[in-house]
């Protein structure tokens, strides 16, 4: 998950294969369904894991879409990719159990990779033109989370799929099941709030 | 506009810290063994007949899919049972003859023909009423005197005792 997973096409991993495989697992091949999940499980826990900011309950909530899913596919009608809908129960499932949960929130954090001390934006942010000049790359994890938490879940949801997961608006918008403008203004203003909340480990302009 | 999307450069740099957030090392290798475990485990279990109303699952996948839907589903189930009860206490709605009390109660003629032979025959105070509407008004003869029917009662066996 180093590498910006969902930087690279959604549609990318060959999307005949994966219609074949897709009509086996209808028929109940679960080797073909295990093909498709070992496929799409970074992203789909990425998604889980930045929208719960929680590993524990990210492990939980992706086992349970690859399994809804699974159980559902008999009413996949192929209208939008296996990608895109599977993202949809991902993504309903983990706003389902994020209302539920509205008022008990715990981070679990999972571990920053190597490259994380090497990336030159990072070591930008953490360097002396920031105003937290002392803060350190965990202690950013922390406040980052934290804010992406006092984001709305439509909200935080776009800013996960646009500017971490890097799909485009499109892409989002088929996920959501809404129109581009809707996602364009959402991200726009989940933005400005998070620029609100950490405008202390911001670089001034 | 443009200092905002500066601003929101910098926030997309810090934004992705995010990437840089693995799980615990193998968590990806044992994923998908879990998950095949579940589904085979949930096959197992689940008895064959579950699989077989496919329109009700495709109903209530519907609800997952679109929460919205689960959310019309409610109001529609609410409004009825709203009209039910309103409906239910219009006081000509309670009037109205049904179908099912036209049918269970017996000819006026015969019920009165019968009633009216049984009163005169036997003045004792007891109401008899072949209404099938239950009445709840307290009827006070019944524990207020003592029933003119009851008689003593004595056995004589024909040895002597």
């Amino acid at each position: 998950m180093a590498e910006p997973a969902a930087r690279q096409d959604p549609e990318s991993p060959a999307p005949v294969d994966e219609e074949a495989l897709v009509r086996r697992a209808r028929r109940g091949d679960l080797g073909a369904y295990d093909e498709l999940v070992r496929r799409y499980q970074e992203r789909i826990y990425a998604t889980i894991y930045h929208m719960t900011s929680n590993h524990e309950d990210a492990n939980d909530l992706a086992q349970e879409s690859f399994i809804k899913a699974f159980q559902a596919l008999k009413t996949f009608k192929g209208g939008s990719s296996f990608y895109t809908w599977l993202y949809r129960i991902a993504v309903n499932k983990t706003i389902n159990f994020l209302k539920q949960r509205k008022n008990r929130t715990h981070m679990s954090l999972n571990d920053l990779d190597f490259n994380a001390e090497h990336d030159p934006d990072l070591v930008a942010l953490i360097s002396d033109k920031t105003p937290r000049r002392e803060a350190g790359l965990t202690e950013l994890q922390e406040k980052l989370n934290a804010a992406m938490l006092k984001l709305s879940e439509p909200h935080r949801l776009v800013v996960v799929l646009h500017d971490v997961q890097g799909l485009s608006h499109d892409e989002i918008a088929r996920i959501m099941e809404c129109n581009i403008g809707t996602v364009r203004s959402r991200l726009f203003y989940a933005r400005q709030q998070l620029q609100g909340y950490l405008s202390d480990y911001l670089r001034p302009t | 506009m443009n200092e905002s999307e500066n601003n929101f450069e910098s926030l997309r740099r810090l934004l992705a810290l995010k990437r840089h957030e693995i799980p615990p090392p193998g968590y990806f290798n044992n994923l998908p063994g879990q998950i095949m475990a579940r589904l085979r485990a949930g096959e197992a279990d689940a008895p064959q007949g579950i699989t077989a109303p496919s329109w009700l699952l495709k109903f209530f996948q519907a609800f997952e899919a679109k929460p919205a839907y689960v959310s019309s589903f409610a109001c529609s189930l609410c409004l009825l049972l709203l009209f039910g009860i309103i409906y239910a206490e219009r006081p000509d709605a309670t009037e109205k003859p049904s179908i099912f009390s036209a049918l269970t109660t017996p000819p006026v003629s015969l019920v009165d023909a019968k009633s009216a032979v049984y009163s005169s025959s036997q003045p004792t105070g007891l109401m008899v009423n072949t209404n099938p509407v239950f009445s709840l008004e307290p009827v006070a003869m019944l524990f207020g005197q003592q029933n003119p029917l009851a008689q003593p009662v004595s056995l004589s066996l024909p040895g002597g005792n």
